[in-house]
């Protein structure tokens, strides 16, 4: 992941942006009032059936009898209470271990910190339940370690080993923000206060920590959502441990009631939006700061011993535990029976590549090819619309655009089953057939790449949006004042300063589609094969090795497509240089 | 220093562009509303201008006086809400801004970061169709005239702050414009450039003779470049002159204020002459001045009196320590190298004295006394209202 390119980087140059001057008027330009119009008819359709559909399953009658019972039933109030410490927890030690590689990288002395940043980073790429199974194969009843090597009996599943899992695959994030937060400080505060007669120590509670303050806040809420609303990790690794989203799962697969499974789902809705409203909240503070307050140099790096020794100590095992991890998941694919009869195979990558996994390879690949380049033109329009041409309404649809990052999978799966399913009536005239299912059109495969095409959209757009923010309008009005016309503009200026966004925004659609899980259970048909939801099923049925090697291929598959993309934009840069 | 450097980077042979026609631009009730509430302040209040083809002229003003507000409802950015803008005589505000035969020359510069220098200056004339050979041989010309003919396959960020300035400047004279906008082009750069490149902008402008509207809030600039001036204040023109007028004779306090540094000392018209002279009573004394016409009889008004018009001299003073009509109190001095300035305490205020080629024995001491004169052909006298 770390090989896409960093939104902030195109080829704008930092030009001051100009506050003063308002965007046009949408009035103005037909085309532009055309523009919005089908986009917001998408958004509709992608986002807003859905959701809405979902919100009148989970308060009909069928629907309210559970939502009530959420807080009546003892059984379901575990269920919420089970979710909520698993966000809890999963929120302060994601931040903690996060907290200490940052701190490690940014401001301890010690050699290889570019090893360590891609370990940090290495999570990021592969799917999670990669690292439940692995967990299972290492840490489980006849874990390797745990059993084999220690000759313990301990039992991994339930909420230590979804704590651990969720943590080690979710802290990546929790290290990006405070890393950029920790270099961003300025070293003068450090400094002015050491000038003060103030100890490192006294530095650190009183100066950085504070400093660091909403980062660390906003961390802990980013892994708190994303840990309540994981589906992938409950399922593979729960065990008795029941949370809202395999609950509503089990609901809607299990016992075929899509409005249970909605009132389950949307109890999940209100703190992924509150936590996505507080980060909007904070990023526009930022940006506010970024441009003001440059670091004035690099802080004096800590060689003390009190400091340095525990912190890269519970680094380096934290570093360990992961490369054990990783490693299980690359070996597991090439041993019998991983964990229990480790003979040298290739029978499962014999089985993933001849059987159903062929299809599902194939499938996947094609729908997130699908699904990816449209994402990253209405990501681009929608960026373009709401950067340069609406005024008021800009933050509305930026907003609705980045829903589908809000929205957790399970929920966004339910409400898409509870939309598609059916055919889409209003006042009684359908107006869309089903779209989901094995009896809809090209068997169902339309609402998975609707939902691929959701969930993949919000990066392409803040992409866009960012690097829209940092052209000038200026540049626009100068291509204006030479002659050309709205469109010229766009084609010969607009387009070329954005495209390496763009590239970016289908890179990372491609992976996240790839790689997504939730909503996709919910809508997977016997005619299309997913690879996420074959890796599920595989390790229902135990076969770990099979699901090493899908979860092997599936990684190789995205890397590939991410190579091929920026190799496509370096061509095309380095085009552009010899041409000048 | 200044001649020797405008003489080597522009070179006679302006034969690229010599062919510009100068247009007459009429502005007539130009006015510009942001809100359609009435209680808000129009941008733009009904601005009439007149500019001669070929004229240099400012809009000078502080942030929020609608300057820019205008220059881009010239330039088509912005619409009006009332008025007209008239170019030789034909109306051209409903013209959309690419249509326009005007050239921009940004704040920022605005150079297209993925263009190299050449087709930064190219785009536009290859928007009008022209043949590769002529488009070649114009942006040649042009290049060499703004001394960039080495620079023309760099990309923009390769480039200083003065040689952006240029290619903005290129890509602006390449389309032969009726008239030239700039939009408070020198901001960006260091003072010393700033300097320098006023002096290359204005001569290049009277060679060409291109009708040129520039937009700043620097005074320096607008005193040093422009044929006229336009002050303007709260949307509304205050005064347009020559710089020398505006300096000299401004129209009102704010003018007075804005341009140039200020003393005003508080007097009583005793007397006011028909030749555009009054007589009024200030530092104690009766002074025959230069009078703002508004000025009458019985008055209090206002004596605009510029630093380097007071005269100061010790000899009057050792005769009395006291301060009392035309005898002053040092209160601070400042060395500037080529002047000193004082602040010296009246009983008319306060005010800034600045004595030019100062050597180190004369500069006077703090505390100290020294007689006041006022250079009354200098001064100007305002209504106190204005």
């Amino acid at each position: 992941m770390t090989l896409t390119l960093d939104p902030t980087s195109t080829a704008a140059q930092a030009l001051p942006p100009t506050t003063k001057r308002r965007v046009r008027g949408v009035g103005r330009d037909p085309s532009v009032a055309i523009i919005v119009a089908v986009v917001v008819a998408v958004l509709l359709l992608l986002l807003g059936l859905p959701m809405s559909k979902l919100v009148m399953a989970a308060f009909s009658d069928e629907g309210l009898v559970v939502f009530t019972g959420l807080f009546t039933n003892p059984a379901n109030l575990r269920v919420v209470g089970n979710t909520m410490l698993l966000g809890l927890l999963v929120g302060v030690c994601g931040t903690l271990v996060g907290f200490l590689f940052a701190f490690a990288q940014v401001r301890l002395k010690f050699r290889g910190k570019r090893l360590l940043h891609l370990l940090a980073l290495v999570p990021v790429v592969a799917p999670p339940f990669a690292v439940a199974t692995a967990t299972i194969t290492l840490f489980g009843r006849s874990g390797v370690v745990t059993s084999t090597l220690l000759g313990l009996n301990t039992d991994v599943y339930g909420l230590g080993g979804l704590v651990f899992v969720l943590t080690l695959s979710f802290s990546p994030v929790a290290y990006m923000n405070l890393k950029g937060m920790l270099e961003n400080l300025d070293p003068s505060l450090d400094e002015a206060a050491s000038d003060l007669g103030a100890s490192k120590a006294r530095i650190f509670f009183t100066v950085t920590l504070p400093m660091l303050a909403p980062g660390i806040a906003g961390s802990f809420l980013l892994l708190f959502v994303e840990g309540i609303a994981d589906l992938a990790n409950p399922l593979v690794l729960g065990g008795d441990y029941t949370v809202l989203s395999t609950r509503a799962y089990i609901a809607v697969t299990g016992e075929f009631n899509v409005q249970a499974g909605a009132a389950y789902s949307i109890l999940l809705i209100v703190p992924a939006l509150l936590v996505f409203l507080v980060q909007r909240y904070w990023t526009g503070k930022k940006q506010v700061t970024s441009v003001t307050g440059k670091p004035s140099g690099r802080a004096e790096l800590i060689t003390a011993p009190a400091l340095r020794i525990p912190v890269l100590a519970l680094v380096a095992a934290w570093v360990v535990v992961t490369i054990t991890v990783y490693t299980t998941v690359v070996a597991g694919g090439f041993l019998k029976v991983p964990g229990v009869n480790n003979e040298f195979t290739l029978d499962h990558f014999r089985f993933v590549l001849a059987g159903i996994g062929s299809k599902a390879m194939l499938d996947t690949t094609v729908m997130a090819l699908i699904a990816a380049p449209t994402a990253g033109v209405l990501g681009m329009l929608i960026a373009w619309l709401v950067v340069r041409k609406l005024g008021r309404f800009a933050g509305v649809l930026d907003f609705v655009g980045m829903l589908g990052l809000a929205v957790p999978g399970t929920v966004l799966g339910i409400g898409y089953a509870v939309a598609f399913l059916v055919p889409t009536e209003i006042f009684g005239f359908q107006i869309l057939p089903p779209l989901a299912g094995g009896a809809a059109a090209l068997g169902g495969g339309l609402a998975i790449v609707m939902v691929y095409i959701t969930r993949s959209l919000p990066p392409g757009q803040r992409a866009g949006v960012a690097a829209l923010a940092q052209i000038n309008p200026a540049i626009d009005e100068a291509s204006t004042s030479l002659g050309a016309s709205g469109a010229t503009t766009f084609r010969k200026v607009t387009l070329p300063l954005i495209h390496s966004a763009f590239a970016t925004g289908i890179t990372l659609a491609t992976a996240r589609a790839m790689t997504t899980l939730s909503p996709i259970v919910f809508l997977t048909t016997p005619g299309i094969k997913i690879m996420t939801s074959q890796i599920l099923a595989e390790v229902d049925a135990g076969r770990f090795g099979n699901a090493f090697a899908y979860c092997a291929l599936l990684v190789t598959i995205v890397l590939a497509i991410i190579g091929l993309i920026n190799l496509l934009l370096r061509k095309v840069i380095f085009r552009g240089l010899l041409r000048h | 220093m200044v001649s020797s450097v405008t003489d080597t980077t522009i070179p006679a042979a302006a034969a690229g562009i010599a062919d510009i026609d100068a247009a007459r631009l009429t502005l007539r009730g130009l006015s510009k509303r942001y809100s359609t509430d009435p209680s808000v302040a129009a941008a733009v209040e009904s601005i009439d201008l007149d500019i001669e083809p070929g004229e240099f002229i400012t809009l000078l003003g502080p942030s929020g006086c609608g300057k820019t507000s205008t220059l881009r409802m010239i330039a088509g950015f912005e619409t009006l809400t009332d008025g007209a803008i008239e170019l030789d005589g034909v109306d051209i505000a409903g013209m959309p801004p690419n249509r326009r035969p005007m050239s921009m020359v940004f704040q920022s510069y605005a150079l297209f970061p993925h263009l190299s220098v050449r087709d930064n200056v190219s785009y536009g004339l290859k928007l009008k169709r022209m043949s590769a050979r002529r488009i070649a041989e114009d942006v040649d010309g042009i290049l060499a005239i703004m001394n960039l003919s080495g620079l023309a396959d760099r990309a923009p960020h390769q480039l200083s702050g003065g040689q952006q300035q240029r290619v903005a400047l290129a890509r602006a004279l390449v389309m032969r414009p009726k008239v030239l906008l700039f939009d408070e082009p020198l901001s960006n750069l260091d003072a010393k450039l700033r300097v320098q490149m006023r002096h290359e902008i204005r001569l290049l402008q009277r060679r060409l003779g291109i009708t040129s509207i520039f937009v700043t809030h620097d005074q320096d600039e607008a005193m040093t470049m422009s044929d006229r001036i336009v002050v303007m204040s709260k949307g509304r023109i205050e005064q347009v002159g020559a710089p020398s007028e505006v300096y000299r004779r401004p129209a009102s306090m704010f003018v007075a204020d804005f341009i140039g540094r200020a003393n005003f000392l508080d007097a009583d018209v005793e007397e006011v002459h028909g030749d555009g002279t009054a007589t009024a009573a200030v530092l104690g004394d009766s002074l025959r001045v230069p009078a703002h016409p508004d000025v009458v009889v019985g008055d209090t008004a206002q004596l605009l009196v510029r630093p380097e018009s007071v005269r100061l001299s010790t000899g009057a003073a050792e005769r009395s320590d006291r301060v009392t009509g035309d005898v002053g109190r040092v209160l601070n001095t400042v060395f500037y190298g080529s002047t000193v300035e004082y602040e010296i305490e009246t009983d008319s205020g306060n005010l800034i004295a600045s004595v030019a080629d100062p050597v180190a024995d004369d500069v006077l001491e703090l505390q100290s006394v020294a007689h006041v004169r006022v250079e009354s052909s200098r001064a100007w006298l305002l209504p106190d209202r204005s």
